[in-house]
Parts: structure tokens; C-alpha cells; sequence
């Protein structure tokens, strides 16, 4: 079973463990609140922790350690950045993938090696398909 | 030189005026409002409103032409991403980034920030100066270098008193370059027949890497007599 | 109000400086004061302050001219003064400082911004930071 780690478990990262789960996939989700854990579905088979993404520690307790993908989904770019970098660069993560606003600071990242994704990018270009399809 | 503070504590300040007074040309940057205008106030219009992590503010902030980038916000990670973009959208020569967190120190010079600074280090250095926790306290270390400056107290016990130094193994590039002894003149750059007592205090310019080179020194000088 | 020997009007090329001028000059006339113009250029921070901005440098220089001659058909002698400077703002209190002049006469046009009356950044500056007396001359708005 292929292992993931999240960090961050807002809606977006709560969704994906979830469905990762129901898919097979041994997912562990990190996040800081425990008020942002909670409202993980009861169905979730996956693991949730509290931590800090950014922390060695927390990482390992996670399991990052063997982990084959890392998913970096916090509100806050330069705590996904550092968060992804650690588990780049220290861990050796394979697949390392961070969710950044602003869409020129995740160029810089992902000419520095992290697989970057800007939802700013994606919504402007998801609103403006959706008006032209009119 | 032109150098580009991010942050607007009251270390930044006290920075930028030390800075201002040798005649450099200093920004400081920061995205609260309030703390900036403290700023003006105190210094002058060398500031700049806006987010440090931001290509746009830094690109209207000249960073391009900075010699020098220091990010020290209080947050780590924004200190990180600060320098990083510095360093490769703008090529900024040398950043330095505050680190609050000690755990965080590998991974910043991992991701070339060329220079971390510590508070947590710097205090607990100036306290073992004070308390003799350990006989070696590191006075300087140049990392560029690999050079260190200690000193050493030898205890009562070592094995090295009343031996002279010629007669121990001191790493192959170091020097004793001072002998403090209580109730006499200090000795500078004392020859090598010299002959060491206990509660002698020396001061030893090294090379190598930090962890192998304190051991050693304190293997060969305050290890005690078998 | 006492006499003022000293007056500065900061100018910057729009239709506002020749109100300014003329003010300062009736003002002056009374008094036999001195007039500085002022002209800031300000430096992006990409560029050192010392730089050399040359259309700016002429831009200024013309506007300086142009102020000049205002004056001159009232038959009032100025000084100019061309200044580099990051801000505009601190740039006309620093050199109101160092002038030590006794009032300030600034031209404002009528200006809107995202659809509301906007003074800009200089103006409200200087009022807050002078030392000095301020005269502002508002223009009428603009005719449609």
C-alpha cells in the first residue's frame, strides 16, 4: 500500500485523505488544531495527528519515514514550502507535492525542484472556461 | 552597501541604525503597517510596506542590487522563503536568515541560506562563559574557514598539567595563542616549552570541523590523568 | 500673520504649479521674500539614489523653467533646486528644513481615484510633517 503523508486538514486536505483512503492508500494527515482534525469524516480509514508539519519530529511520528509521497495543504505557502522542503531534502520524500497562492513564488519552487501547485492559477482559469463555455 | 532587512523588530532597527551610522544604505521591509511607522519615525523613510516574500515588493525594492539580505521576522519559515527568493530570483550574494527554532539550523544551510543566526546559541554561549559547564567555550567559528577560536580552562585533574605544550597532541593546524594564568602577566603566543597548570585558562585558534576539532581539544587538554 | 522671508513651492509639472506660483509670488511681493522652487525626482529603489536619471533629470529641468518664467512675468526672482530623492514627501520637509523656510505653497489638482476625491501621498505628508506654514491651492474642479 502506497503511504501518504498530509500535512494540513483543511477542506482540501481533509477531502483528499479521505479519499485516498477509500482508495487504498495509507494515508496519515497532520495538522496543528485539533478543531481542523475533527471534522474528518467518522469514515476516514486513514491516521490523524497532531502536529507540525514543519517539525522533524511530528514528521516522524507520522510515519514520513518510508513514506512515497508528501502533500503540503496548510493555509499558509511558506509553512507548505518549508514543510515540503523538509520532506524533500531531509527525508528524501520521492513525491513531494505543495499547494502555493502565489503563483510567483511557486514558479521560484518549482525551478528549485518541488512540485507546485497554485489554486489561484486554477481557479482563474476554471471561472474563466466556465464563463466562455457560457 | 546596500542591504535589505525584512522584519521590523527592535532588532532590525537597532540594526539599521548601526548601519546608517557606517554609511550603508538600508531597507527595511515589513507588512505591518504600525510597526513600519515606528520606523519612519525613528529613522527615517527607509522602509517599505509590503510582504518580504513577495517577488513584486522585492523586485520594487531593488533587492537585485542588494549586497546583503537579512530576513529576521520572528517566523522561521518566512525568514526561510525570504531568503530563498533572495537568493534565486535576485541573487543576492549573501543572506542571512534568524532562526528561532535550532532544529530548524541544518535545513536552512541545506537550502543555502548562507548565514543563520541563532539568539538561543548566543545566549546559552554567553551563559557557559560565565558558568563553567564545560571546560571549552567556543568564541569564534568562522565557517567559511572551518576556523575556531576556543578557550579552555584546564582542570585540576587533566593530564596535561605540568606538561609542556610541545609534549601534547594538539590538532595538526592549531596554536595556543594565550595563556591567562591568575596573578601573572598574560602570556601572548607563549613558546612551546611552555609548561601548563592546572586552572590555566588558553586561548587556541583551530582548524577543522567544529565537532571533531572540540573533541580533540579537549581530549588532548582536559581529559584527565589515567 | 507675520511676514515670510522665506517661501518654497513645490512643483511637479501638472496644471496646479502655475496657481502656486503665482500665489507665492503675491505673497512674496509684500515682503520682499525669497522663492526656492523645488523639483524631487524620485528614485525607484532598483537604482541607486545617486543615479543617473537623465529624462527625468531634463523632465524636471523644464518644469523648473517653466515655473521660473511664471514668476519672472510678475517680476519676482526665484532660486530652483533640482533634488534626487526616494520620496517625495520627507524630500519637500527636508528641504523646507534646510531652506529654513516659513511657509510652503503647494498646488493640488482635483483628482479622483477609484471614484473618490484622493490628495495622493505627498500632500497629506507634508501637512502632517512640516514645521512650516502650508498653502494649498485646490484648482476649480475640471470644466466637463
Amino acid at each position: 500500500m502506497m503511504k501518504v503523508v498530509i500535512v494540513g486538514c483543511g477542506r482540501v486536505g481533509a477531502q483528499l485523505a479521505t479519499m485516498l483512503a477509500a482508495e487504498n492508500y495509507d494515508v496519515t494527515i497532520l495538522d496543528i488544531n485539533p478543531h481542523s482534525l475533527s471534522k474528518l469524516v467518522p469514515t476516514f480509514q486513514g491516521t490523524a495527528l497532531l502536529g507540525d508539519g514543519t517539525d522533524e519530529d511530528s514528521l516522524r511520528k507520522a510515519g514520513i519515514e518510508g513514506a512515497e509521497a508528501f502533500i503540503a495543504l496548510t493555509g499558509e505557502d511558506n509553512h507548505n514550502i518549508m514543510a515540503a522542503q523538509i520532506a524533500k531534502h531531509i527525508f528524501k520524500i520521492p513525491r513531494v507535492i505543495c499547494r502555493i497562492y502565489d503563483s510567483q513564488r511557486g514558479e521560484i519552487y518549482q525551478d528549485l525542484g518541488l512540485e507546485t501547485v497554485s489554486p489561484t492559477i486554477t481557479f482563474v482559469q476554471s471561472f474563466k472556461d466556465k464563463l466562455q463555455q457560457g | 552597501m546596500y542591504v535589505i532587512i525584512v522584519g521590523s523588530g527592535r532588532l532590525s532597527r537597532s540594526l539599521a541604525k548601526a548601519l546608517l551610522d557606517e554609511e550603508h544604505e538600508v531597507l527595511i521591509i515589513d507588512k505591518d503597517e504600525a510597526k513600519v511607522s515606528a520606523i519612519e519615525e525613528e529613522l527615517g523613510s527607509i522602509y517599505l510596506l509590503g510582504d518580504g516574500c513577495e517577488v513584486d515588493v522585492l523586485e520594487e525594492a531593488g533587492t537585485d542590487r542588494a549586497d546583503v539580505f537579512i530576513a529576521v521576522t520572528g517566523h522561521d519559515e518566512d525568514n526561510l522563503v525570504a531568503c530563498q527568493v533572495a537568493k534565486h530570483k535576485f541573487n543576492v550574494p549573501r543572506t542571512i536568515a534568524q532562526v528561532t527554532d535550532t532544529k530548524n539550523e541544518h535545513l536552512f544551510k541545506m537550502l543555502e541560506v548562507d548565514v543563520t543566526v541563532t539568539s538561543f546559541d548566543i545566549i546559552l554561549e554567553h551563559i557557559k562563559r560565565e558558568i563553567p559547564i564545560h571546560p571549552l567555550t567556543r568564541l569564534a567559528f568562522f565557517p567559511d574557514t572551518e576556523v575556531e577560536v576556543v578557550e579552555l580552562k584546564i582542570p585540576s585533574d587533566a593530564a596535561s598539567v605540568n606538561k609542556r605544550i610541545d609534549e601534547l597532541s594538539l590538532p595538526s593546524e592549531s596554536c595556543v595563542s594565550l595563556i591567562v594564568r591568575s596573578g601573572e602577566d598574560a602570556k601572548i603566543m607563549p613558546s612551546s616549552d611552555f609548561t601548563l597548570q592546572a586552572e590555566d585558562k588558553l586561548v587556541i585558534i583551530a582548524r577543522g570541523t567544529q565537532s571533531d576539532l572540540e573533541k580533540n581539544l579537549c581530549d588532548t587538554f582536559t581529559t584527565p590523568e589515567k | 500673520m507675520k511676514p515670510t522671508s522665506r517661501i518654497l513651492v513645490p512643483v511637479c509639472g501638472n496644471s496646479a504649479d502655475r496657481e502656486a506660483v503665482e500665489m507665492a509670488c503675491r505673497l512674496a511681493k509684500g515682503n520682499k521674500s525669497e522663492i526656492h522652487l523645488l523639483y524631487v525626482i524620485q528614485v525607484k529603489r532598483s537604482l541607486p539614489l545617486d543615479a543617473r536619471m537623465e529624462p527625468e533629470t531634463q523632465k524636471g529641468e523644464t518644469v523648473l523653467y517653466a515655473a521660473e518664467s511664471i514668476a519672472e512675468e510678475l517680476g519676482q526672482e526665484v532660486k530652483t533646486d533640482l533634488v534626487q530623492a526616494r520620496e517625495v514627501g520627507p524630500a519637500i520637509i527636508e528641504e523646507a528644513r534646510e531652506r529654513g523656510v516659513e511657509l510652503t505653497v503647494m498646488g493640488v489638482n482635483y483628482k479622483r481615484r477609484f471614484g473618490e476625491f484622493d490628495l495622493g501621498e505627498v500632500v497629506p505628508y507634508v501637512l502632517k510633517n512640516a514645521h512650516c506654514r502650508i498653502f494649498l491651492v485646490r484648482q476649480p474642479f475640471p470644466v466637463k
